[in-house]
């Protein structure tokens, strides 16, 4: 038989200290800087060190390593530096910052925060954070939104979101939402597929 | 028909896909689906389209990374022409979708037969 | 369950973009008989009265429902040869490609997690035997594992029934395998030997570095059931224990674009794996 069988693991390597770790972030070695960045998750202390390598980093898989970190971390450090990096120019570190982001446990509370920023980007990027709480929660924030939003693609995010976890309570606000934007087409559009499924169901729900 | 021009919307809103697909289908097109940019790639390697439809903002792979990684991809499939869409319009959007690699820009909410025009113009087709 | 209404339209629709974005997996009209008929099935399993009681509890994915759900649509029974299409693939290309700058006699490092009851490491092995010309030309290492300890027992044995070899031809049976008892059959004690198991939980990085850096892994039909936090710390662990232009295989109904973005795509006739990709260091 050519198959060998090695009989111990592999030896992990011997557990650096923090210092270490946090020096290897600056390393000119690409694959250096993520066994440092994914490393640093175990560290306390590590957040304030990763936000500020994150803002440096140009490899796109470290900078995933470190967004991962500082999600796991979850410290208010970590998470205004992801919130930070949701107003980012750069539209691969937004990506990397809200992906991070729909990790965190406290999720319910960042969301509820930033769909009422005053930047409709962000309230855009954060309709798509509300998916991932419980439909009630997230309905309910969504609508709250969408009851005052003038912002035409703000209304367009929260509707897409509303096609997964909208119920009968999501109605009202849909057909105002409708009545504010008659000459948008697309919301026009979305508006009544969201109606249409919804109507289905609370049809269904009363059998 | 066979020789239909392909498009692939790349956009993370099934809405939004489903908008394009009632517009571009009638209008000739034949329509596919990825709803981010590794997707996007993935499906690339099975298939060649004459557009893609590519959204800024979608979950692990954005737009601009999407298209600045199918620009350095062997030939056939880099040189797919490309139109960026976007709620950004600032002009360092613009700069960045063009330094991407985008033949074109729309901002969002798009326009109907704007979608339609560009779609026919990018794929070679007469308007 | 034949009296639970037929889904309405819209609920197909919602259930099928529902699907489609957490799994990749992509149902259309064409496959309504087989997604309903499994609605009801689970409806009824949970006890549910609903379609929309039913969606929240899949969107919530109380009790690993959305698993549940995809079942059905997935090959989860485990028996040899199963999915052989990536075995050729491994023969076919990923050998080419990862021996292309090997020296004969270097070593070449196989893992196949989750292992489950063995089937899947035992049938790299036998494959190899069985298909790949330069199988002696290589130090070639396969390495079985996961979380539960009692289907690595299972796996140690190396004992199979009649389901598990269903894909085995009676000469393939017969020359790695020798009858049991009633209706089983033990894998030759050579092959039980070649294989080595650990348990391994994805998600700690402690358990997956110890198993050191392979050339191709199976990791078939489980990362696409964690959840957003789990699924990137598994996925990063698996690139951490991939060589450079080392090679993953996922489950033939998953692809990576629901669960990372760290690999890159690589289509080969027999199958779609992902590549590590194998730039020494830098790319600045």
């Amino acid at each position: 038989m050519p198959f060998i069988r090695k009989t111990g693991d592999v030896s992990p390597p011997a557990a650096q200290d923090a210092r270490l770790i946090l020096q290897a972030l600056a390393s000119p070695v690409s694959e250096d800087r993520w066994m440092a960045a994914r490393a640093a998750t175990e560290l306390e202390d590590a957040d304030l060190a990763l936000s500020q390598a994150l803002r440096t980093e140009t490899d796109p898989r470290v900078r995933e390593a470190m967004f991962t970190g500082l999600a796991r971390i979850g410290t208010p450090v970590a998470v205004e530096s992801l919130l930070s990096m949701l107003r980012s120019d750069s539209a691969s570190l937004r990506t990397g910052a809200l992906d991070a982001l729909r990790m965190l446990r406290s999720l319910g509370a960042v969301a509820s925060q930033l769909l009422r920023d005053a930047d409709p980007d962000i309230r855009i990027l954060s309709c798509e954070l509300a998916r991932s709480l419980p439909a009630a929660e997230a309905s309910g924030l969504l609508c709250e939104l969408l009851a005052g939003e003038q912002n035409v693609n703000v209304c367009a995010a929260a509707i897409e979101v509303l096609a997964e976890v909208g119920g009968p309570e999501a109605l009202a606000t849909l057909a105002d939402c409708a009545g504010r934007f008659r000459s948008a087409a697309f919301l026009q559009f979305a508006i009544s597929a969201v109606r249409d499924r919804i109507n289905v169901k609370s049809a269904s729900t009363r059998d | 028909m066979n020789n239909l021009k392909i498009i692939l919307i790349v956009d993370d809103a099934s809405l939004v896909r489903l908008y394009y697909r009632s517009i571009l289908e009638p209008a000739g097109f034949r329509v596919m689906e990825a709803l981010n940019g590794v997707e996007a790639l993935e499906k690339l390697q099975s298939v060649t389209v004459d557009l893609l439809i590519v959204d800024i903002n979608m979950p692990l792979m954005d737009g601009l990374t999407m298209l600045e990684t199918l620009r350095q991809k062997e030939l056939r499939i880099a040189s797919t022409p490309a139109l960026i869409t976007s709620t950004e319009s600032a002009e360092k959007d613009f700069a960045a979708a063009r330094a991407a690699g985008a033949n074109h820009y729309l901002v969002k909410p798009i326009d109907r037969d704007a979608l339609v025009q560009f779609a026919r113009m990018l794929c070679g087709e007469p308007l | 369950m034949t009296d639970a209404p037929p889904l309405s339209r819209e609920e197909f629709q919602q259930l099928c973009d529902y699907l489609y974005r957490r799994t990749g997996m992509v149902f259309t009209e064409t496959k309504r008989y087989y997604v309903e008929r499994r609605v009801h099935e689970r409806m009824s399993a949970t006890a549910s009265l609903t379609f929309p009681s039913y969606f929240a509890r899949l969107r919530s994915n109380a009790h690993a429902e959305l698993e549940h759900f995809i079942n059905a649509f997935t090959v989860n029974e485990t028996y040899f040869y199963r999915e052989d299409h990536q075995l050729a693939c491994l023969t076919n290309d990923l050998l080419v490609e990862r021996t292309r700058s090997k020296k004969a006699g270097s070593s070449i490092r196989i893992w196949s997690v989750p292992c489950s009851t063995g089937e899947e490491p035992y049938s790299i092995a036998l494959w190899l035997l069985e298909n790949w010309p330069l199988v002696d030309d290589y130090e070639i290492e396969i390495l079985g594992s996961d979380i539960d300890t009692q289907v690595l027992a299972h796996a140690q044995e190396g004992i199979f029934g009649k389901r598990a070899l269903m894909r085995l031809s009676p000469h393939l049976v017969a020359r790695y395998f020798s009858p049991y008892q009633e209706d089983q059959w033990k894998i030759l004690d050579e092959l039980r030997d070649s294989v080595r198991f650990s348990v391994v939980n994805l998600v700690e990085r402690n358990d997956t570095r110890r198993q050191g850096r392979f050339d191709v892994i199976f990791c078939r039909n489980v990362l696409i059931y964690f959840d957003d936090a789990s699924r990137r710390i598994a996925a990063e662990n698996l690139y951490e224990n991939l060589l450079p232009g080392g090679f993953i295989c996922l489950g033939h109904t998953e692809s990576m674009s629901r669960i990372s973005p760290l690999f890159e795509v690589r289509r080969f006739s027999d199958a779609i794996v992902y590549q590590r990709p194998a730039g020494g260091g830098d790319h600045e």
